[in-house]
């Protein structure tokens, strides 16, 4: 079961040039252990702001963060974070770059030997172990970091858009995938996305948050039944949530 | 039995006979690959042949290519040595720049208190031309190696530190993100990320100033010296002699070829995976 994680009033502004940017909050979420939430909203919103806060890279402004219960001061290292550009190095094949974040973390390569070949398998990267990263497709890359992003086996997973980059289809594939992991082990998940239908698909609550400075306007349960595959995609329930959420990104003038 | 054998000879033949070709066709596309290139560089030196006597250019002001072997044939003791003079400096000036430079760009790119003091330093001393400095320090040093090693350092140095500076100052942001979250101690994550990081970078400024080594032990030996191949151009010149003095700059070109052909190679058993490595087909 994953951690629990608690905001409370956090808000983040960064100084520049021209004065203090007031970028999130403040805002109060609290996410149970094995959530999946999603932050859902438009580009500069502060989405990837609250990861970071999350993780302990980035200091809140204002306010404060416990992971399961112990405020978050630096970096949170029992977790797992994926971030838009994937952090493969050029210089290491995918397996040396899933080991990567073991080696950094001085735990023993040679005892999750054999849960590396199973991951890379588990993501149909098998025969791909030792290529470099350029070799592959994009998506493909993005599946390995998935796997050095959960190597060390989180319990939480910080995901940043992890799918922003990729193709209408390749995200679908690796969308199945995530949650079939979810629904496995079970761990915490905050999901930054602006996908709506991503958001629906994958999250047991949505954060919907407002454009600069981004607040947290609305929190929306997402009561659909597991897995949720293609049936589910097409059910009214699903296109219900989607009009809705669609409605509440209309009035904020997004679109 | 016998049958056998001959099968087995005549298998082993045909084995041989496609390895062969197999060779050849390598060569073959090799050459098909590189022949403009030959073929200009033959070109050229054919024309540098022949024009001086169409032309009716006296030998006293531009010797044939083929003047140029043959003459400083007779006097290839002192151009081998004092290759090996010029080589040495160069090489000294350039290890040391190496050695030098490397640990202090990595020092600038992590002190914050560096980067404000010597770093601005550095890049207004990077515009002054090192060359003008050499005359002083052959007045101070005098005609020996150190003033010339010294001149090499100098030459060699700033686009290395620049360069180092550039490559550990700029590790992308999510990677260092990445770093950072596993908890990783400092040489920890040197070690495995932010030095391999760097090494395209280093090798940017490696490579430039691998080119101007041999520009910097040249000059140095051009003002004040009594050995090497700096020397020699100069002496040779004086005497009216345009081929040996030629002689002299093919030695250091190849001495410059040489030493960016080292860095050239040890870039490629560095960083195999860099883009600028990967083969192209």
């Amino acid at each position: 079961m994953g951690s629990a994680i608690e905001l409370t009033q956090v808000s983040k502004s960064f100084d520049t040039v021209d004065g203090a940017v007031h970028a999130f909050g403040p805002a109060d979420l609290t996410i149970a252990p094995g959530e999946f939430v999603s932050l859902l909203g438009p580009s500069g919103c502060g989405k990837s702001t609250v990861i970071l806060m999350i993780a302990g890279l980035l200091a809140p402004s204002h306010g404060a963060i416990r992971v399961n219960d112990r405020p978050v001061v630096g970096p949170q290292t029992a977790i797992g974070i994926m971030f838009q550009d994937n952090t493969l190095v050029p210089w290491r094949t995918v397996r040396g770059n899933i080991e990567l974040q073991l080696e950094l973390r001085a735990l023993d390569k040679q005892r999750y030997a054999e849960r590396i070949t199973r991951m890379i398998k588990a993501v149909r990267l098998d025969g791909f172990a030792e290529r470099q990263p350029f070799e592959l497709s994009g998506g493909m890359q993005q599946r390995a970091a998935f796997c050095q992003a959960l190597v060390h086996e989180p319990d939480t997973l910080l995901l940043d858009e992890p799918l922003g980059k990729l193709d209408a289809m390749t995200r679908e594939g690796i969308r199945v995938d995530l949650q079939a992991l979810w629904l496995e082990r079970r761990p915490t998940v905050v999901f930054v996305t602006h996908s709506i239908e991503e958001a629906i698909q994958l999250s047991s609550k949505i954060c919907v948050i407002t454009p600069r400075p981004g607040l947290i306007d609305r929190v929306i349960d997402i009561d659909l039944p597991w897995p949720r595959n293609l049936e589910v995609k097409k059910s009214p329930t699903f296109a219900s949530y989607l009009g809705m959420i669609q409605e509440i990104f209309h009035g904020y003038g997004v679109f | 039995m016998a049958t056998a054998s001959f099968e087995s000879g005549a298998a082993e033949t045909a084995n041989r006979s496609r390895a062969l070709r197999a060779a050849l066709r390598r060569l073959a596309a090799k050459l098909a690959r590189s022949w403009p290139f030959i073929a200009f560089f033959v070109g050229f030196f054919l024309f540098w042949e022949y024009s001086i006597d169409w032309f009716g250019i006296p030998a006293y002001i531009l010797p044939k290519p083929s003047e140029i072997v043959t003459k400083s044939a007779a006097d290839f003791d002192r151009l081998l040595y004092y290759t090996y003079v010029t080589g040495v400096e160069t090489v000294l000036g350039y290890v040391a720049a190496v050695i030098v430079a490397v640990p202090l760009g990595l020092a600038i790119a992590f002190s914050s208190i560096l980067r404000r003091t010597i770093y601005p330093f550095f890049v207004s001393i990077e515009m002054t031309p090192k060359i003008a400095f050499a005359p002083l320090f052959i007045s101070w040093l005098g005609f020996g190696l150190l003033p010339k090693v010294i001149i090499v350092f100098l030459v060699c140095f700033f686009p290395i530190v620049l360069n180092a500076i550039l490559a550990f100052g700029s590790l992308p942001e999510e990677l260092e993100r990445f770093v950072r979250a596993t908890g990783a101690g400092p040489l920890r994550s040197f070690m495995k990320v932010r030095l391999p990081a760097a090494m395209p970078q280093c090798f940017v400024g490696f490579k430039y100033a691998a080119i101007n080594a041999t520009v910097g032990a040249t000059i140095a030996e051009f003002i004040g010296s009594d050995q090497g191949l700096g020397f020699y151009i100069q002496i040779v010149t004086g005497n009216m002699r345009p081929d040996l003095a030629f002689a002299g700059i093919f030695l250091l070109t190849l001495l410059g070829l040489s030493l960016f052909g080292i860095v050239t190679v040890c870039e490629r058993l560095a960083i195999p995976w860099h883009i600028s490595q990967r083969r192209r087909h």
